[in-house]
């Protein structure tokens, strides 16, 4: 039996076959035991896997699973919360010697190498002002180099229209 | 004597490279910033909508988009804008008869967008911007199927 | 809504209510399908830590994507999509880190089990099904990730040839070699573990 025959006959077991050439095969089991024993097999293997994933529980509590579901939903939508306040004097003595080097470099850089302007804040993050979407959430992957910004408005076909070829046309 | 003289022969460099580094941010910033604007149609089904002759999106476009978590397979190409937006400017770029993005340059790297559908303000979203990199805005539309604006940064 | 009523409200109910942003709504969903998720996430995955890190990533995505699910398919069904999803990136990251040699080899394999004998007596037959699901555990252990994806995406998630090579990115006919060999393999290893008794 060749390898495309085999694979017929799978195909025939998962009623991917046609009908017309359904019957074929079928004829053809009937004449080939060797066909028959092939698909009883396979046919076999089959009925085994049934039911197999319905044993399988998670192995952890439905509390403990939650938490943690929620705790991680809940970090990616809330901001980086900022550090707690510390002392005045403490933060400026903490602050000064290293924002003084920093200072010198930044200036210098400023200077060199970027041209002051009203515009130039190249490194800030993605911001949105929701105008008629409340609801949109931003997804941003850093190795597609993309970010996904999801609008509910639109959904209801503000920017679509009603039948599904002239919906974004 | 010596050690100053290299001393001295390194910081000149050193200025050098500086004011060259300096001269190519600059340019960079006053450049044109080259985009691309995609409408695209997202769907499960293999066929374009009936009497439409969509083309599969782009490659690489299909590449980025399958690394978001959006659950359509098949995306269609509805229309496609190629344009150049100046410092400062807002380009106005139609992308269909109701919806439009208007795109402005802020810096070198960063944009406003703000999208537009049926004349309404949807969302503006100031985004980083590098060379290849894209932003994309998108929706649900009827019969389980998406539309997305896709705006991908060229130079 | 209270808590008595999440657990009495069917899933389009609770899918509603957690699109309008109701927490509680979610973790009944989450409560009610976790099971389900693990148990896919181990079948592709075969690592529990692992399979318990996919599956609570695809309950954070579900919940992130949650706007997009508009009911054409059961909440459980579109849980699962995201989960398998998730499982074939990981996998596709775990395989870029093998060698290639080792991946030639993979492919290569199913050719033997082309040429197996056929396994003429069921070597599952009359077993308990606590021992059946111990062998088929094992038996899967030992098929190659592509042939085990085919496999529990055509037997547990009952998806068609076509949408397997959707999914995979790959030809129809790949998923059907790839079915073949995987069955065949797992006849085999099923009846060396019987004659192992």
């Amino acid at each position: 039996m060749d390898f495309d025959a085999q694979l017929k006959l799978q195909a025939f077991l998962d009623g991917e076959l046609p009908e017309g050439e359904a019957s074929k095969v079928a004829d053809w089991l009937a004449r080939d035991r060797e066909a028959a024993a092939l698909l009883e097999e396979l046919r076999n293997t089959r009925g085994a896997m049934a039911g197999f994933e319905a044993g399988i529980q998670l192995p952890e509590s439905r509390e403990f699973f939650w938490s943690k579901v929620q705790r991680e939903i809940q970090r990616r939508e809330t901001p980086a919360p900022k550090s707690a306040p510390t002392p005045l004097l403490a933060r400026l003595r903490r602050f000064l010697v290293p924002a003084s080097a920093l200072a010198v470099i930044l200036v210098a850089g400023a200077v060199l190498i970027r041209p002051a302007g009203p515009f130039d804040h190249a490194h800030t993050a993605g911001i949105e002002t929701a105008l008629a979407d409340a609801g949109a959430f931003t997804y941003h992957d850093y190795s597609a180099g993309a970010t996904l910004v999801w609008l509910s408005y639109p959904a209801d076909n503000e920017v679509a229209d009603n039948d599904e070829a002239g919906t974004i046309e | 004597m010596r050690a100053k003289l290299i001393r001295a022969t390194g910081l000149g460099w050193f200025s050098v490279a500086l004011v060259l580094l300096a001269c190519a941010e600059v340019r960079a910033q006053a450049a044109d910033m080259k985009l691309q604007a995609y409408l695209l149609w997202g769907t499960d089904d293999t066929k374009s909508p009936e009497g439409k002759a969509y083309k599969p999106v782009a490659p690489e476009i299909l590449h980025k988009l399958k690394e978001l978590p959006l659950k359509w397979t098949l995306w269609f190409e509805v229309n496609r804008k190629d344009f150049a937006v100046s410092q400062g400017a807002v380009k106005e770029v139609p992308m269909s008869e109701k919806c439009q993005v208007n795109v402005t340059k802020i810096s070198g790297t960063e944009v406003e967008v703000l999208l537009i559908g049926k004349g309404k303000e949807v969302v503006k979203r100031k985004q980083s911007l590098p060379k290849g990199e894209m932003l994309v805005l998108g929706g649900n539309a009827p019969n389980s199927t998406a539309w997305l604006v896709v705006l991908k940064r060229i130079e | 809504m209270t808590a008595t009523d999440h657990s009495s409200a069917d899933d389009r109910t609770l899918v509603r209510a957690a699109q309008r942003g109701d927490m509680a709504a979610f973790e009944e969903l989450v409560a009610r399908h976790r099971d389900k998720i693990y148990a896919r996430a181990y079948s592709m995955m075969r690592n529990e830590e692992e399979a318990v890190d996919l599956s609570q990533e695809a309950w954070v995505k579900g919940w992130q994507r949650l706007r997009q699910f508009q009911g054409e398919a059961s909440f459980g069904t579109w849980m699962t999509r995201v989960v398998i999803n998730l499982c074939l990136d990981q996998l596709r990251k775990q395989k870029r880190q093998r060698t290639e040699s080792i991946e030639a080899m993979d492919e290569e394999s199913g050719g033997v089990e082309r040429q197996m004998p056929v396994v003429t007596s069921n070597p599952t037959a009359g077993l308990e099904r606590a021992e059946l699901r111990q062998r088929i555990d094992r038996a899967l252990a030992l098929l190659s990730h592509e042939h085990r994806t085919v496999l529990v995406l055509h037997e547990f998630e009952e998806m068609e040839y076509k949408e397997i090579a959707r999914t995979m990115g790959c030809s129809i006919g790949t998923v059907m070699s790839r079915l073949f060999y995987a069955r065949r393999k797992l006849a085999a290893l099923l009846a060396d573990l019987k004659k192992q008794d």
